[in-house]
């Protein structure tokens, strides 16, 4: 049954998923570990403030308290480091999951199989999912640990916002990249075209602010979705379910795709 | 429809470029117990079929059915009911052979343990090492193994010898007449007569497509041209066999004559030779070899 190649998603990645956690984890607390010596130091502040608006804006520096954890992890995690991690491993397991096995030619004795191709893709794309969950996981025990043992005072409702958004991040980028798999026989292309739509999200999402003709695309922004200072400002819960439910949509497309053309030969 | 047969194509056509069909028309029935053969050089669309059959693509036109069940609409329980084996078989390299079986049979959802270790013993199959350590002729045993193992009522096997040493392909020949006899079917592709000629019953010739033939092995050495040779009793007049309908004089020497005949003009042959002292005559079936390189080579629509 189609819950073998769930099982078997999994398997085949399982190492690669231990080092994208166990590297997550350890940068967590690398970086968090430099935030006593940055808290008690009100220098930094002043340095940011020195810095040009267009550049605090970009990176979101200013509207954040970088001597607070909250603004810290925000600023140090938030903004790019954690999203990156949760968007290159989602992206890498829904291109590798399909288009990746079609073109190794795998995946041709298994479609021979007695299932649907649509189950097939759901399985697969479950794998997918359960891989950004152990991901978010990880970093949600990592930063509360962190918060902890070096004296963040991260908010946990805050906490947990910010981290399923970076799953979920994840996840419409990893489903994003499972349905150009889905519909085109071809890895590099899903990663491609996933990968410069994350591109352009982070671009949007951090122009927005500073020039006025972006600002109505925001929505086009997977980040501005999900908002970039959930440690200090909390998450728009509406809008991190918006952002599941285009991930759902794609992965029901993939589904859809898998099921009408033809599987490729190597 | 436990009498349909075990594969049913009308009109099945493939382009995969509007100008070129890679299978043009195929209509093909094999029906239950047989073994038969599909035959066709690299290239003849013998692969665009079986995965046509398996929905694995889908056709530009026509139909086909596998036990009675529409590749497109019932595909899942058509393909619950048999076996392949691909001509091309990637396994998951770093998987044990033994989990790799397990994996497959956990994915299908039904398991026959006994018929498994039966086949894995009869084909001295390697169960506890990575995939990516077996030999060519090792993974193919797998492929074996897992097309068989839960006993499908039709087995669709591509190039299935490739890479099995002889003493294995009489064994694996063995299993498919085994299968025959039990009243299910093999449907062997192969570019190579050697691996189709000794275990089918009958035989389907394609090239650029289409299907050029279809008959019994026996049929086809029965119409094959004959290689007859005449030994006279004094210097042969080869001249008197030119003029004969069909009939190709290979070699003139001396008192011996070798002539092409084909089975119509045996009998003109005879006769014609009769005409001199004999002193011997031999006749001997062209090798399938020969007929089907004369069928491969000659030009698509001239017969």
């Amino acid at each position: 049954m189609a819950a073998e190649l769930f099982r078997r998603g999994l398997r085949d990645h399982g190492r690669a998923l231990v080092g994208w956690c166990a590297g997550a984890a350890a940068y967590v607390l690398f970086l968090s570990a430099i935030y006593p010596s940055i808290g008690s130091s009100p220098d930094i502040e002043e340095v940011i403030q020195n810095l040009p608006d267009a550049v605090k804006g970009f990176f979101g520096l200013g509207a954040v308290d970088l001597t607070s954890g909250s603004g810290f992890v925000d600023t140090e995690l938030f903004s790019i480091v954690l999203p990156l991690i949760a968007i290159a491993l989602g992206i890498g397991s829904g291109a590798r999951i399909l288009a990746g096995e079609e073109e190794s030619g795998r995946l041709e004795l298994l479609l021979a199989y007695p299932l649907r191709r649509r189950s097939a893709t759901l399985a697969k794309g479950a794998a997918v999912g359960v891989e950004l969950l152990a991901l978010a996981l990880v970093m949600l025990v990592a930063l509360a640990a962190a918060s902890l043992v070096f004296g963040l005072e991260l908010p946990f409702g805050h906490l947990v916002g910010g981290v399923a958004g970076v799953g979920l991040l994840g996840l419409l980028h990893g489903w994003l990249a499972l349905a150009l798999g889905a519909a085109v026989p071809n890895r590099g292309l899903a990663i491609g075209v996933a990968a410069a739509f994350a591109g352009v999200g982070y671009l949007i999402g951090g122009l927005f602010s500073l020039a006025s003709w972006v600002e109505p695309f925001r929505f086009l922004s997977s980040f501005w979705w999900v908002g970039q200072s959930p440690l200090s400002s909390g998450v728009t819960w509406w809008h991190l379910a918006v952002v599941a439910a285009t991930a759902l949509a794609l992965l029901l497309a993939a589904s859809l795709l898998f099921e009408r053309r033809d599987v490729m030969t190597p | 429809m436990a009498d349909a047969p075990a594969i049913a194509t009308h009109g099945l056509t493939k382009r995969y470029r509007a100008d070129v069909a890679a299978l043009d028309g195929l209509d093909l029935e094999v029906g239950r117990g047989e073994v038969f053969g599909f035959l066709g050089p690299n290239g003849a669309g013998k692969s665009t079929t079986i995965r046509l059959l398996l929905d694995l693509i889908r056709p530009t036109a026509g139909t086909a059915s596998l036990l009675g069940l529409d590749t497109r609409r019932d595909g899942v329980e058509a393909r619950a009911r048999i076996g392949y084996l691909p001509g091309d078989l990637r396994l998951a390299d770093r998987l044990t052979g033994r989990e790799q079986l397990d994996s497959l049979a956990r994915l299908r959802g039904t398991t026959r343990p006994e018929l498994r270790d039966t086949l894995v013993e009869r084909f001295g199959v390697t169960l506890d090492r990575p995939i990516r350590e077996l030999s060519k002729g090792n993974r193919q045993k797998l492929g074996v193994v897992q097309a068989f193992m839960h006993r499908p009522d039709l087995l669709i096997l591509d190039e299935p010898t490739s890479g099995l040493d002889p003493l294995l392909q009489e064994e694996f020949r063995l299993l498919l007449r085994e299968t025959a006899s039990e009243g299910r079917t093999v449907f062997l592709s192969s570019h190579s007569l050697d691996e189709v000629q000794h275990a089918a019953d009958r035989l389907a010739l394609i090239r650029d497509g289409r299907l050029l033939r279809v008959d019994t092995v026996a049929a086809l050495r029965a119409h094959a041209v004959r290689h007859v040779t005449v030994t006279f009793a004094e210097a042969a007049e080869p001249a008197a066999f030119a003029g004969l309908d069909g009939v190709r004089v290979e070699s003139a020497d001396d008192r011996v004559v070798r002539l092409a005949v084909p089975a119509g003009a045996m009998d003109a042959v005879v006769k014609a030779a009769a005409g001199h002292p004999i002193a011997d005559l031999v006749s001997a079936p062209a090798q399938l070899e020969e007929i089907f390189l004369d069928l491969y080579r000659a030009p698509p629509d001239g017969g």
